[in-house]
């Protein structure tokens, strides 16, 4: 049963900012942008790089390894290399906290 | 039931087939392969595979089993001989003729072999294939020595991975650098830094005049009279395509294809580093890079099914050499300025290649985040301002024009 983790502080992801974060013995990629957050596998699912390293583009992020590019909402392959989704969680901002479902 | 031949099961002819099921296509798709693989990525046969550090099965493009469920006929070890545009033919070795409503040919290139006298001694390597790369692994022991022709992008990644298993490499480069002609001297000079530093020996200026040895090649000598001794060479001089079943087709320097991936032919498309394009920014254009295949073939795909989209991906690539990123975005044959954001000294830089004042190309190394938000502007074919693009302060995503 997935549960809720405090992350980071809100202010501490800015807008337009990507960044990784350590949940138990997985790496979660915490993406904002606007008023949308967005919670995904760091991990590329084509060859392994971080996505927290990678550019968001609108509603999605491009790897900066070799290209791939991966709706943040549902984790689809929208650009390949890569062709397996990775593995959104759900996130929400409780007052100053971000918390993901992992 | 409608049926689509696609001629080539590399990365542009697998994911073609994997797009035109994804788009819904339900008739019979047949992929047709030279080799004995399912499609598979060739970026890693220079780096990652060659290195040791990731196995076969790892590289392809979709497990050998997917093709079968999703009934797409894979048949590998079949080379095909001919397409008959008038009859809606593809002839294979052999004789056997299958028929289509739509063909894809995406036979990919294969590498430039000149008549250089020894050429065919025994430990004269060059990579293209799983195979290829297999042997150069089994010859690259630690302590032996290799004789690396060519610095061009092949040359340059085998030279590194190589480095890394303890082979000693010498370098044979006709022009004055690493990757003179797609990055000229300034950046080349920072490919070389890198090579140097791993203890490369590099021979600029030297082409080369025959392979020595008896049965094995021994040595390679120039034509200014240098010899190079070796236990293996490794020869990287760049690819033809393989355009031999075109016949008929329009060809010239690849099959050439409009803007929207078809042959001069009805019902007859190619992709990947086989087809000509007519690019709607770079004009008649043939890249031979992976990202490119990756999304030709799906292109190509969806215009067989009547999308009629052109093709206007600004290319993209990137190059792995020992703890160098290098990316490249864009096009430029010739370009008349270079301007530098960020340091050449300190290897941590984006160029951008300029002709008549209009950005035609950027390179990075190790700032791959430069190069991706330079893609838009590529494609876009802006006139930047010199300062704007050497300044850090500026977000190269601001200097998008507002469509």
């Amino acid at each position: 049963m997935a549960k809720f983790h405090t992350v980071a502080k809100a202010v501490d992801v800015g807008d337009g900012e990507v960044q990784a974060f350590d949940v138990g013995e997985r790496t979660i990629a915490v993406a904002h942008v606007g008023d949308d957050w967005y919670a995904f596998d760091d991990v590329c699912s084509h060859r392994g790089c971080s996505l927290a390293d990678g550019e968001l583009q609108g509603s999605s992020i491009v790897c900066m390894c070799h290209g791939s590019e991966f709706d943040m909402e549902s984790g689809d392959v929208l650009q390949g290399p890569a062709v397996e989704a990775v593995d959104v969680f759900e996130i929400r901002v409780e007052g100053d906290d971000v918390e993901v479902a992992v | 039931m409608r049926t689509a031949v696609i001629v080539g099961a590399g990365l542009a002819g697998g994911s073609a087939a994997s797009t035109l099921r994804q788009e819904g296509f339900d008739g019979r798709i047949v992929l047709l392969g030279a080799e004995e693989h399912p499609p598979y990525e060739r970026p890693p046969l220079s780096k990652e595979f060659l290195r040791g550090e990731q196995a076969l099965a790892d590289v392809y493009l979709r497990p050998a089993g997917w093709y079968g469920e999703n009934e797409i006929e894979l048949r590998t070890g079949v080379r095909a001989e001919r397409i008959d545009p008038g009859a809606h033919e593809v002839e294979l070795e052999g004789g056997e003729r299958i028929r289509f409503d739509m063909a894809l040919i995406a036979t990919g290139a294969r590498n430039r072999r000149f008549p250089i006298p020894g050429l065919d001694l025994e430990g004269v390597l060059d990579l293209r294939t799983v195979a290829d790369a297999e042997r150069i692994q089994r010859a690259a022991q630690p302590g032996a020595r290799a004789a690396v022709v060519g610095m061009g992008f092949i040359g340059a990644e085998v030279a590194s991975s190589i480095r890394s298993r303890g082979v000693e490499v010498t370098a044979i480069e006709p022009f004055e650098t690493p990757l003179f002609r797609v990055l000229g001297p300034d950046v080349g000079r920072v490919v070389e830094a890198f090579h140097r530093d791993h203890g490369v020996d590099m021979r600029f200026g030297e082409t080369v005049d025959r392979f020595e040895g008896g049965e094995r090649v021994k040595a390679v000598v120039t034509k200014s009279g240098l010899r190079v001794e070796c236990d293996f060479a490794v020869v990287g001089v760049g690819v033809q395509p393989n355009v031999e079943i075109a016949e008929g087709l329009e060809v010239d320097n690849g099959i050439v294809v409009d803007a929207t991936l078809r042959t001069s032919a009805p019902d007859v498309w190619a992709a990947g580093d086989v087809a000509r394009h007519d690019h709607p920014v770079f004009g008649p254009v043939r890249v031979e890079h992976f990202d490119n295949a990756l999304k030709m073939g799906p292109a190509a795909a969806r215009n067989m099914l009547g999308a009629r989209a052109v093709f206007d991906d600004p290319h993209w690539f990137w190059s792995d050499q020992y703890e160098m990123n290098l990316q490249m975005a864009g096009f430029a044959m010739t370009w008349d300025d270079l301007v530098i954001r960020g340091s050449l000294e300190e290897r941590s830089f984006t160029g951008f290649y300029l002709a008549g004042g209009v950005l035609r190309s950027v390179v990075s190394v190790n700032r791959q985040r430069d190069v991706r938000r330079a893609m838009p502007l590529v494609k876009a074919a802006i006139r930047p301002d010199p300062a704007q693009l050497r300044d850090e302060d500026v977000d190269l995503r601001t200097l998008l024009p507002a469509s």
